[in-house]
């Protein structure tokens, strides 16, 4: 490789770096700015001039940021549970077993992803309030607790594990509930974790379906929780960008520990998918 | 309030039909019976997104209602900023509105269309005397017979001038632009003085531009969109010479109020119609555009424009008699004015403008602009038509983009939205 090759690449590559991690850096810098910053000078100003803490605890003084990560925390538990084990299910299902109405009940799965949310969030909401869950964590989790999408990722990961490996266990004697544990389910064990990622972050970040569902404080979601910040009249983007860094970390948490596992399931999906 | 519209709006029409069902809909007599009855039991009372600055002022309501009326409860619920219509919508459907509503007149008017809301000038006529004129006309809706709101807390607000730009643009900064023609001409002058993007004006003009241009909006009935006449297209013919003269940026054509407020603050604006307290905001985020700026009056060619927030009453509440008690407690004189000391806005009760704090100017420029705002709010019209929808705001602003790029005749595009707008009323 030439040097003017390598320049071109470590060019491109930070372009790349900061387009994709510039806001990210503006929002921490942001965060950090006190009262004496003029957050819109020209040109803009990365290292704060005036810079605190303050705005960390000022959204912790405004909004009981604690109670609404327990909450986000208690719902995405319920949706990364019921995704990594409904959707595992049901994708083996769909992919192995045989039986009547297969394909009609794979077409219902893809048919299920075009519906956008906006068109039936109200009759979710009248299904949900009837079933008596209306201002409950388990209201706000239980439509999202297994996803049409996550179910036909798991289905397709299940596909491509090779027949020959099922029959030889079943040569074995082992029954449809052995096959599953032990043979089938470790195989795809890196797609689980990326619907666990995947529900997890979509858990998190959810905004319109909690605001339906919840109206009173104590179970507010940190989504709605920290909309809070924004202020009645005039709002004070430091707040904003505070809160914003205290809701982004446990996604990176749990991306950080879920990562080695992360990058193999994207990598099978690339290949076999 | 320069509150932005919900991003988008659930088929709300379709969403209160379907709730008719889910609750079992109920005669159309909800909304007119006289309320009569014992102001007694529990009632819900909701705001939107004030309990961040303002919870001890709402507290203090409570409990001072409650002590005043034994053995009322009243539990007070906050919402927060975003997707306020589609809750309300939801819970309308579902059947869970709360008995007394924070609501905007736009909003109202689609929950009073589908019978949510008590009409007042049936239950409760002699209330207009205690609010000003213009803030009670805002929530009647001719079309739909009735007015469905008490008023609550108006805004307005002065023109705001970056003077150093316009030092640097060669506008006269001891002569301010409060009329259009002023506006404009200078303008003019700013883009053919500066050439790198700064500009006079840093949003296209919206439903209430056109009101306070002098362009009637609505025919007196409220069933037709008008402002595709003769003046509305003069209005966005101005827009669109500015805009070949430079004087407007290709960014400034997609621009929401947040956007406009961004460039102001980042000095690429010169004017920015603001409120009571933009000076404040100003003063926290961009320190150096707070120094050099002047106040100046809302530029009109009419009577200044005014947002207002009023309180509703759900016609299928349970304790009406309580809800409607509530209503008028906390949209009373005293309690008005208790919290337009707390926030920076303005109070709709009849007579309380004339307090002292409204009319002292004890010298602080935050008086000043009070005081100044005070006097305007006194005058000032609700331009924004209730029946004029959110995504009618959306569709008007794109027709109005593509006429000043010149990709559509301004009368085409004035029709179009005229024709949009129309067909989202409720038939």
């Amino acid at each position: 490789m030439t040097r003017a090759q390598r320049a071109g690449r470590y060019l491109v590559l930070t372009g790349f770096f900061l387009l994709l991690a510039g806001p990210l850096l503006w929002q921490l810098s942001l965060s950090v700015k006190g009262p004496g910053d003029d957050l819109y000078a020209q040109p803009p100003q990365i290292i704060p001039s005036d810079p605190t803490l303050d705005n960390y605890t000022g959204v912790l003084d405004r909004v009981p940021v604690l109670s609404y990560v327990w909450n986000s925390g208690l719902v995405a538990l319920i949706v990364v549970g019921g995704n990594v084990a409904g959707a595992t299910l049901a994708g083996y299902a769909l992919a192995r077993l045989r039986f009547r109405f297969r394909g009609l009940v794979t077409g219902l799965f893809v048919v299920a992803l075009l519906v956008p949310i906006e068109a039936i969030i109200i009759a979710q909401f009248l299904l949900v309030r009837s079933t008596g869950l209306a201002d409950t964590l388990l209201g706000v989790a239980l439509p999202t607790a297994v996803g049409a999408l996550n179910v036909l990722l798991m289905r397709n990961a299940f596909q491509s594990i090779p027949n020959e490996l099922e029959e030889a266990a079943r040569i074995d004697g082992a029954g449809v509930w052995q096959r599953f544990r032990h043979i089938c389910a470790p195989q795809v064990r890196g797609v689980m974790t990326v619907v666990a990622v995947f529900s997890f972050v979509g858990a998190w970040n959810d905004f319109l379906w909690p605001l339906i569902v919840l109206s009173g404080e104590e179970n507010y979601t940190l989504t709605l929780g920290l909309n809070r910040l924004r202020g009645t009249f005039v709002s004070d983007p430091r707040l904003i960008a505070a809160g914003t860094i205290i809701a982004l970390v446990p996604i990176l948490a749990v991306f950080a520990l879920l990562q080695r596992y992360f990058f193999r399931g994207l990598q099978a999906g690339g290949i076999k998918g | 309030m320069f509150r932005q519209p919900a991003r988008f709006v659930l088929p709300v029409v379709a969403a209160l039909a379907l709730g008719a069902c889910g609750v079992g809909g109920s005669g159309s007599d909800d909304t007119t019976a006289t309320v009569s009855g014992e102001i007694k039991g529990e009632i819900t009372f909701q705001t939107w997104n004030l309990k961040g600055g303002y919870e001890e002022y709402f507290t203090g309501l409570v409990t001072a209602f409650q002590t005043a009326n034994p053995g009322t409860t009243v539990t007070w619920i906050d919402q927060p900023p975003e997707g306020y219509q589609d809750k309300l919508s939801a819970d309308a459907a579902a059947g869970s509105l709360p008995d007394v509503v924070d609501i905007g007149p736009e909003a109202a008017f689609t929950l009073a269309g589908a019978g949510m809301l008590l009409d007042l000038s049936k239950t409760d006529p002699d209330a207009a005397k205690d609010y000003l004129p213009k803030a009670w006309d805002a929530n009647h809706f001719p079309s739909l017979g009735g007015t469905y709101a008490y008023p609550w807390y108006l805004n307005t607000g002065p023109s705001f001038f970056n003077t150093a730009l316009l030092d640097k643009c060669g506008v006269d900064k001891a002569a301010l632009p409060t009329t259009f023609d002023a506006l404009f001409t200078a303008g003019q002058t700013m883009a053919s003085k500066c050439k790198s993007g700064e500009t006079m004006v840093g949003r296209l003009p919206a439903i209430e531009t056109f009101g306070a241009y002098g362009v009637p909006l609505m025919n007196a009935e409220g069933t037709t969109f008008t402002f595709n006449d003769a003046k509305g297209v003069e209005l966005v013919t101005r827009y669109k010479q500015l805009f070949e003269a430079g004087g407007l940026t290709e960014a400034t054509l997609n621009e929401l109020q947040t956007g406009e407020v961004d460039a102001f603050k980042a000095g690429q604006v010169g004017w920015l119609p603001g409120s009571s307290y933009t000076l404040k905001d100003l003063k926290s985020t961009a320190p150096k555009i707070a120094e050099t700026v002047a106040i100046s009056p809302q530029i009109t060619n009419d009577k200044p424009n005014m947002y207002i927030e009023s309180l509703a009453v759900n016609a299928k509440s349970k304790n009406t008699a309580t809800a409607v008690a509530f209503a008028k407690f906390a949209t009373n004189r005293e309690n008005q004015l208790g919290f337009s000391s707390k926030a920076a806005i303005f109070p709709s009760a009849a007579g309380a403008l004339e307090d002292a704090y409204f009319t002292t100017d004890d010298g602080t420029p935050e008086a000043k602009l009070r005081v100044e705002s005070a006097k305007a709010v006194s005058e000032a019209i609700v331009y924004w038509p209730a029946a004029f929808s959110s995504k009618s705001v959306d569709f008007m602003r794109e027709q109005i983009a593509l006429a000043v790029l010149g990709k559509k005749d301004v009368q085409a595009a004035l029709d179009e939205s005229v024709k949009y707008a129309q067909d989202n009323l409720p038939k």
